[in-house]
């Protein structure tokens, strides 16, 4: 049953549009699902032949259970009927049809809540057995193991890998339990993962870092991804360059201590810091104008935080008015306007009208970046690790500092060298020495 | 800054519609979506002749007469939902649009709907509401705008429908909606001042900033068959 909604919890099927033993062309709607006022017609990612109808038309099922089987020949169609309970879920099914659990091929990051919806592609593929030509079974190692840990014969199993060397998908397609998910976008990026059933099987190696598709495949790129793509290749246009600066955060960290229990975050700290400091620096919140033939000088300082959104992209939630909010409305204000970017129900003005950009890489200990400009805009602050540093001072004396890099890109259009540098050195002073007035 | 200028074409079809040709319409526009769904969203407001329409798994159950014998054309349709009705002086809105690119949540989608009826009853004065479990807009406890709508690969079909200065009768001949106990409204009950054709720039206006889509007219080449 298809996710159509990050609120769905279950749905009703409305109507098969396929009877078993019927032909199923990739992309071809197989039934009808309805969640509240809504039908979609829910498709098949894999061309085959609709082997078995588990939870009929007018029966409810939650999202994620298994509620029809397709198989890849029609060979397959007899034996999934003999072994597929008809009107419930194929729990007891045996292996190696048709049986759900969790696992995946290939995972993304994180199984958990994926912002855009996914469709548990109702499909569970019953591997033909073929024959090896010759006699000799190549498989690899974790094949070798998952087939052993469940009692598959490797011997009647078609390999998908390289010369028809078996994979562990191949194994774990041939448990049934491969139901990778693909969503129901056209050119959606990855493939999450549906825990459809009881997870016995062994999970999947997933990669250390998040990845949009698989080693061999290509993945078109989604709306998001497209739309920032978009906005980068015009910042090429745009003539930029860099000032770094290095800030002592002793301070700001301490500070940071006292007012986290409030529910201040960093970001609302250095989102307040850099509107206060914009707002005597209109220079650096100015901006070209779109026709290129003036200097565009905003009514308000509008910070927007780049945030990357799971299933590719970033988006830009705006800290409005950054210079004039207190740090416990910015704190409260960051965290509704992420947990509905994330969700995708940000409405235009409130990813859109940021004067000027931060991006914070400091979480994962990153040193130094440099970030790419926003097209509308003059400046955007890339913001590195806060680490312990050895700091050497004027008369000689040493001492440990929590110290943070910096790295401005700026439109050189409106915003020479010496705006940046001074813009920098007036945020360093207030970080470094007064951070506690960003509470007033 | 994610570039938001995405304009959506807006048909508006003087007359009353008969309900066949504007579902039509809509399946015009929805394939064209299908095959380049980069290209514009549309949105069709229009009245329709009086009739009745079926969601795909509505049931026979909520018409007050013999559904060989209707009282006017009965239509069962691809949209979710039970029964409803529509005629002269209810505002019918079909947006057909990429969800892809307004969050690819259907639930996200319906609440968006009614969010553009209850900012337009806001202009008014009025408070409209929700209410969970009863998709559709309410006033004082009567339905003043139903919601169904049917997608394929997240293209939508089918939408909303506000009852301006309807005649409530053709309601009183099925269960709208399947629910028997909460009556239909009209907006003309509270607003008698009000006519349909005044308030649809004022039901774009709403629905265009509530979806960050400049709307536009048709060039010669988006016209529609049977326009």
């Amino acid at each position: 049953m298809p996710a159509l909604s990050s609120t769905m919890t279950e749905g009703k099927i409305v109507e098969w549009l396929k009877k078993p033993g019927d032909k199923v062309e990739r992309g071809e709607s197989v039934l009808v699902v309805e969640s509240d006022k809504a039908d979609m017609d829910v498709e098949s990612f894999n061309e085959g032949y609709l082997a078995a109808v588990l939870m009929p038309a007018g029966g409810t099922a939650p999202v994620g259970e298994t509620i029809g089987l397709i198989v890849e020949t029609q060979a397959e169609i007899a034996d999934v009927q003999a072994k597929a309970p008809s009107g419930g879920a194929p729990a007891a099914a045996p292996a190696p049809v048709a049986a759900p659990a969790a696992a995946a091929p290939a995972a993304l990051a994180a199984p958990a809540p994926a912002p855009a919806p996914v469709v548990a592609a109702p499909v569970a593929v019953a591997a033909a057995p073929a024959p090896v030509s010759n006699g000799r079974v190549v498989a690899s190692p974790r094949a070798k193991k998952l087939a052993s840990q469940h009692g598959v014969a490797l011997e009647t199993l078609r390999g998908s890998g390289p010369h028809g060397r078996i994979q562990a998908e191949d194994v774990e397609r041939a448990l049934g339990l491969t139901v990778a998910v693909p969503r129901v976008a056209e050119g959606a990026g990855p493939a999450a993962v549906a825990a459809a059933g009881n997870g016995d099987a062994a999970p999947a190696p997933a990669p250390a870092g998040d990845a949009f598709g698989r080693p061999g495949e290509s993945v078109s790129f989604n709306t998001l991804q497209n739309a920032v793509n978009r906005n980068m290749l015009a910042s090429l246009e745009v003539p930029c360059f860099r000032v770094g600066y290095t800030i002592t955060t002793t301070k700001l960290d301490a500070f940071y201590k006292q007012v986290k229990s409030k529910g201040v975050t960093m970001t609302a700290l250095l989102a307040k810091a850099v509107g206060v400091v914009l707002a005597r620096h209109p220079q650096v919140n100015a901006a070209t104008s779109p026709d290129g033939a003036a200097m565009a000088y905003p009514a308000a300082v509008n910070v927007a935080v780049a945030v990357a959104m799971e299933d590719g992209g970033l988006i830009t939630p705006v800290l409005a008015n950054a210079d004039k909010t207190d740090i416990y409305s910015l704190a409260r204000n960051w965290a509704d306007l992420v947990s509905r970017a994330r969700s995708k129900q940000l409405q235009p003005d409130e990813y859109s009208t940021g004067t000027f950009t931060l991006s914070n890489l400091g979480m994962f200990g990153v040193d130094r970046f440099d970030a790419i400009l926003p097209p509308g805009t003059g400046a955007i602050l890339a913001v590195a690790a806060s680490r312990p540093t050895v700091v050497a001072g004027k008369d000689g004396s040493m001492r440990v500092a929590n110290q943070m890099q910096v790295n401005l890109t700026c439109d050189h259009r409106v915003i020479y060298g010496a705006h940046a540098a001074a813009f920098l050195k007036d945020l360093a002073q207030l970080i470094e020495t007064n951070p506690e007035s960003l509470a007033i | 800054m994610i570039s938001t200028t995405a304009d959506a074409i807006c048909f508006e079809p003087a007359g009353l519609i008969p309900f066949p040709l504007a579902w039509s319409w809509q399946q015009q526009l929805q394939q064209r979506l299908l095959a380049d769904p980069s290209g514009p969203d549309a949105l069709l407001l229009l009245e329709h002749q009086p009739c009745y329409t079926l969601g795909r798994g509505a049931d026979e159950a909520f018409l007050g007469f013999d559904p060989a014998d209707p009282p006017a054309p009965l239509f069962r349709i691809d949209r979710g939902g039970e029964v409803t009705h529509h005629c002269p002086g209810q505002l019918v809105l079909y947006p057909v649009l990429n969800l892809q690119r307004h969050g690819a949540d259907l639930h996200w989608y319906l609440r968006e709907l009614e969010g553009v009826v209850i900012d337009l009853l806001a202009e008014l004065g009025l408070r409209g509401e929700r209410i969970e479990g009863l998709t559709g807009v309410w006033l004082e406890g009567r339905k003043l705008a139903a919601i169904g709508v049917g997608a394929r690969r997240w293209i939508s079909q089918h939408g909303l429908a506000l009852n301006v200065e309807a005649d409530l009768a053709g309601f009183a001949q099925v269960v709208p909606c399947g629910i028997a106990d909460r009556p239909v409204g009209r907006l003309l009950d509270w607003r008698p001042e009000l006519t349909a054709a005044a308030l649809r720039p004022r039901l774009l206006q709403c629905f265009s900033e509530r979806f960050g889509l400049q709307l536009r007219p048709p060039t010669p080449q988006e016209t529609l068959q049977g326009w």
